[in-house]
């Protein structure tokens, strides 16, 4: 697991996977990830998206949409949780109740709603030192 | 024509778009990340908006037109655009698509495909007008002058 050098050069060092079947919302997303001195990577499929992730040490944290068409990022988050040490946050246009209560008790460390703030954004990386600090010394380094 | 009336044109017509509602503040947000590194982020995000937007339109026009519409199919193209809608700050095409989520909730199959033709038509409106904004840009530019920003 990667050391917490990242705090030195925040948010710099942190490198995101952003997963979105709707390319205009992932232009703009990645776009303001960007402005916010985040390293991004763009995916517009939830399968691909995991296959990224399933080769280790490659992101801090991901971004995904919940309603695509392959794999929903409900199915995504449960993949990620069984697999991987990663953080989540998931993104939607949908803003109910259910599914923002649903992402959260699955272990999302955050839901959006979109369209997505610069502000918000701004904010993932503390996403990954919390949840680097939560899981400090559970997993072998 | 001189820069100083061009970007005066330009102004007036963001400003009408802003006031017809068919832009709101998250297009101002777009336009702030637009810099000496990305100059052409507006245009660029706009650009994939028309083209991803005019496909799914075609398709719902398409699936309403069957004899047996695939409501669910219809429901995931409008919750798309109303994503897309959204990111850039068309906010009318966005309305429009909360619209028919809302018939879709209640069931109205009458209310939903009410509102297929104004989504056609905001969209080919809201294509245009920035088209428009667009070229003047282009315009604005080639005269050697700058384009103005707004603030909200």
């Amino acid at each position: 697991m990667a050391n917490l050098t990242i705090e030195d050069n925040f948010p710099a060092g942190i490198r995101v996977l952003v997963i979105d079947d709707d390319r205009t919302s992932l232009h703009v997303v990645c776009m303001m990830l960007e402005s916010c001195g985040y390293k991004v990577t763009k995916c517009t499929s939830g399968k691909e998206g995991l296959e990224m992730l399933r080769q280790e040490g490659q992101f801090d944290i991901v971004l995904t949409d919940v309603h695509m068409p392959d794999m929903d990022g409900f199915q995504l988050l449960e993949h990620v949780g069984l697999e991987m040490d990663l953080p989540v946050v998931m993104l939607s246009v949908d803003s109910s109740h259910e599914n923002v209560v649903k992402g959260l008790k699955h272990g999302a460390c955050d839901y959006l709603i979109k369209p997505v703030q610069r502000e918000e954004l701004e904010k993932i990386g503390e996403h990954v030192i919390t949840w680097r600090r939560a899981n400090a010394g559970i997993f072998d380094d | 024509m001189d820069v100083s009336m061009l970007q005066r044109t330009y102004t007036d017509l963001l400003t009408s778009l802003f006031r017809e509602g068919i832009l709101n503040q998250q297009f101002i947000e777009l336009q702030q990340l637009q810099d000496e590194n990305n100059p052409g982020f507006v245009n660029e995000v706009v650009s994939l908006f028309f083209e991803d937007a005019g496909r799914l339109i075609t398709e719902l026009i398409s699936n309403f037109n069957q004899q047996a519409v695939d409501y669910k199919k219809v429901d995931a193209y409008v919750h798309q655009l109303k994503g897309s809608s959204a990111s850039i700050g068309a906010e009318k095409i966005r309305s429009v698509c909360q619209t028919f989520r809302e018939y879709y909730d209640k069931n109205d199959i009458q209310g939903c495909y009410n509102c297929i033709q104004p989504l056609k038509q905001e969209f080919m409106t809201f294509k245009s007008k920035l088209e428009a904004l667009f070229a003047l840009e282009q315009q604005i530019v080639a005269a050697g002058g700058s384009i103005p920003m707004m603030r909200h």
